[in-house]
């Protein structure tokens, strides 16, 4: 029928009151937007945190090591020595029930061809089956017989302008002598500070820092994810003086607050919706009554009460499409401005939302306190599901905002409205 | 002996306003052959338009039946109803009643978009009756830009659109200088010789009435033939 002709030339007829009841759904569409938005770049966060960590349930380090170390200066700065655990309590961690595998890492602050930089001496094969391995882009992972090779992450080969089979001095610290290790592969993580490390063989890294027979840290996978709590508290019991944290649990952790944090927003976008689409069943009421002469001879020439709603359903569906098309822009402007607005409070620690950075501790656990939350903070993901709900979300409050006043101009009788002045 | 395409049984109408009963017609007896070019005639109030709009099935009477090419229209629900003014009726107002925002054309084109009529199908029927209004070069003009009497010559191609038996036309020359209303009759008398269309219109207008075939008058509900 006539249905969109009709409803795009009423509604560019009266633009402004089109463009004001629209704003009233921009507000809330945007506002979902921005918050979807931000909710999905946190997520995204986590996944690859949650890649980084890999399938560590639970890691081990030295009791007193951690709470020295926070006040270090960070990823980038310089670490003091670090604390250590004897390399035998593996042994003993591995046969505790519930404990399905154990993979004990060396992590120290070392230099990469004068650069500072982390790295980790694992032992491959474990450390594999513990996290899962890392994601090698390029090359392969260590071996058991990998005695001057390295691994290294995508952003330092940039930065060091390196290619694969190039050879490095790694030392234990900028002024000590180091020595050269070939790379054999690389590995990306998503999230650069990661990137700047290196993974040689644990007994390399024993070398290079003189710490024979010592760990940072234990990683250890449970035979059942379920069991973690239990597997913690046998090990805190059994062996004394270590840190047990369990840095995908944290993970959990955060993605559950931030379904509460999805919920919270998604709750304020619907009021300002909800606001929004009063505006909408205002204007068509208005509509609706200005033409209901109109209406009346619609339905003398034969018009039937469906095609009349139709008219009137086009009518807000077109506003509510406005408003769901400018939300998402307005949103994704904001989207995109947000971090900058508000870089100077994450830098200063605060999170905008008046709570801790969930991720932060996560990884500052699972990566033995290493990383700062200053990198850490979510920029808002602009993803195509955000943009379709969105847009989506405008048109369906437009079609419901638009059913009472379409029903209503479809029961007038034909009479009664062709009477209307 | 033509067909009888309108006959209408003690047909009455009581509006209620309030508490007071207003008799709008009473015990109307009508009868129109098809082909016919009726004209009712009658004081103000008498009760014309209630006539019309229960004719063209727009209104109910309160007693009484009412037979359309021998089909009880009282009988019918509000879809049948509105389906019957769609194929078999055709509406012209006295002040056009053209929707604002919709060209000539597309103003000609509504009850064929009702029927479900495709676009080009559509389109080109509406084009020829606007040459037979003699309005093909005003297609694209709104209403706004046609003078009263080529708005009430596209509001009678409008009502002419799905080929109706029946044309109700209530005061349709009321708001036309002469020239229009001649021309508007003129419209009238070949569509009635050329298609046996009947027409039913209400009317003071002597020139209107010069071109009826059979006249009828209502007076306080009753209808007296002239
Ligand atoms: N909806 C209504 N409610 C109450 N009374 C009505 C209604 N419609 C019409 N009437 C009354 O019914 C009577 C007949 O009205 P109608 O409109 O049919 O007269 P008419 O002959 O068309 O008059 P006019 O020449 O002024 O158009 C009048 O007394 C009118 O006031
Ligand atoms: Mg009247």
């Amino acid at each position: 029928m006539f249905s969109w002709s009709l409803a795009v030339r009423n509604l560019k007829r009266r633009r402004l009151r089109t463009a004001l009841t629209a704003s009233g759904i921009v507000v809330g569409i945007s506002m979902m937007f921005i918050l979807l938005s931000l909710v999905s770049g946190m997520e995204t966060q986590a996944r690859s945190m949650a890649r980084a960590l890999g399938g560590a349930d639970i890691t081990v380090s030295n009791s007193t090591s951690f709470r020295d170390r926070m006040g270090g200066g960070g990823f980038f700065g310089a670490l003091p020595s670090p604390s250590t655990l004897d390399a035998s309590i593996a042994e003993t961690i591995s046969g505790i029930p519930g404990v399905y595998a154990v993979s004990p890492q060396f992590s120290f602050s070392g230099s990469i061809n004068g650069r500072r930089v982390t790295v980790y001496g694992v032992e491959p094969a474990s450390y594999e089956i513990v996290t899962g391995g890392l994601n090698i882009v390029e090359g392969r992972f260590l071996s058991e017989n990998s005695d001057g090779e390295i691994v290294m992450g995508k952003a330092m080969m940039d930065f060091l302008n390196l290619t694969l089979g190039q050879t490095v001095n790694l030392s234990a610290g900028q002024e000590e002598e180091g020595r050269i290790f070939t790379v054999v592969g690389v590995f990306e993580t998503g999230m650069i500070f990661q990137e700047y490390a290196g993974y040689v063989t644990l007994a390399d890294a024993q070398n290079i820092t003189g710490e024979h027979g010592l760990v940072t840290q234990i990683l250890v996978k449970c035979e059942d994810p379920s069991t973690v709590s239990d597997v913690v508290s046998l090990i805190s019991s059994t062996v004394p003086d270590v840190r047990v944290t369990t840095p995908t649990a944290t993970i959990q952790q955060a993605s559950q607050m931030l379904n509460t944090l999805t919920m919270f927003f998604a709750t304020i976008g619907l009021v300002a919706l909800f606001a929004g689409s009063f505006g909408v069943i205002n204007t068509m009421i208005m509509s609706v009554t200005e033409r209901t002469r109109e209406i009346g001879v619609l339905k003398a020439i034969g018009a039937k009460n469906h095609n009349i709603m139709k008219i009137f359903l086009a009518e807000s569906l077109l506003i509510g499409l406005i408003g769901g098309g400018v939300g998402v822009a307005v949103g994704s402007i904001l989207a995109y401005v947000f971090p900058m607005l508000t870089s100077g409070l994450f830098a200063a620690g605060a999170s905008p939302f008046g709570m801790r950075n969930p991720f932060s501790s996560a990884v500052n656990a699972g990566l033995g306190g290493r990383a700062t939350s200053t990198i850490m903070f979510a920029t808002p993901a602009i993803t195509p599901l955000n943009i379709t709900i969105c847009f989506s979300l405008g048109a369906l409050v437009g079609i419901l905002a638009g059913l009472y006043p379409a029903w209503r101009a479809s029961r007038m009788k034909p009479v009664e409205a062709l009477r209307h002045a | 002996m033509p067909k009888l395409i309108v006959r209408t049984i003690d047909l009455s109408k009581v509006y209620r306003r309030g508490k007071v009963n207003v008799p709008a017609l009473n015990n109307v007896n009508l009868q129109v052959s098809s082909s016919e070019i009726v004209g009712i005639m009658g004081p103000s109030g008498s009760g014309k338009t209630t006539l019309l709009n229960i004719i063209g099935g727009l209104d109910k009477p309160t007693r009484g039946k009412i037979f359309v090419d021998g089909v009880d229209i009282t009988s019918l629900n509000e879809k049948d109803l509105a389906d019957y003014r769609l194929k078999k009726v055709g509406f012209v107002f006295q002040f056009y009643n053209l929707i604002p925002i919709l060209t000539a054309l597309e103003n000609v084109e509504i009850p064929l978009a009702l029927m479900g009529a495709p676009k080009d199908e559509r389109r080109e029927r509406a084009l020829n009756l606007l040459r037979m209004v003699g309005l093909e070069n005003r297609a694209d003009h709104k209403p706004d830009e046609l003078s009263g009497g080529e708005q009430q010559r596209v509001a009678i191609a409008r009502a002419l659109a799905n080929n109706p038996s029946i044309v109700l036309a209530d005061e349709p020359t009321g708001d036309l200088d002469s020239k229009s209303a001649m021309a508007f009759m003129r419209i009238v008398r070949d569509l009635n010789r050329r298609n046996n269309q009947t027409f039913i219109i209400v009317t003071h207008d002597p020139l209107v009435v010069e071109q009826c075939t059979k006249i009828y008058t209502i007076r306080d509900g009753r209808v007296e033939s002239a």
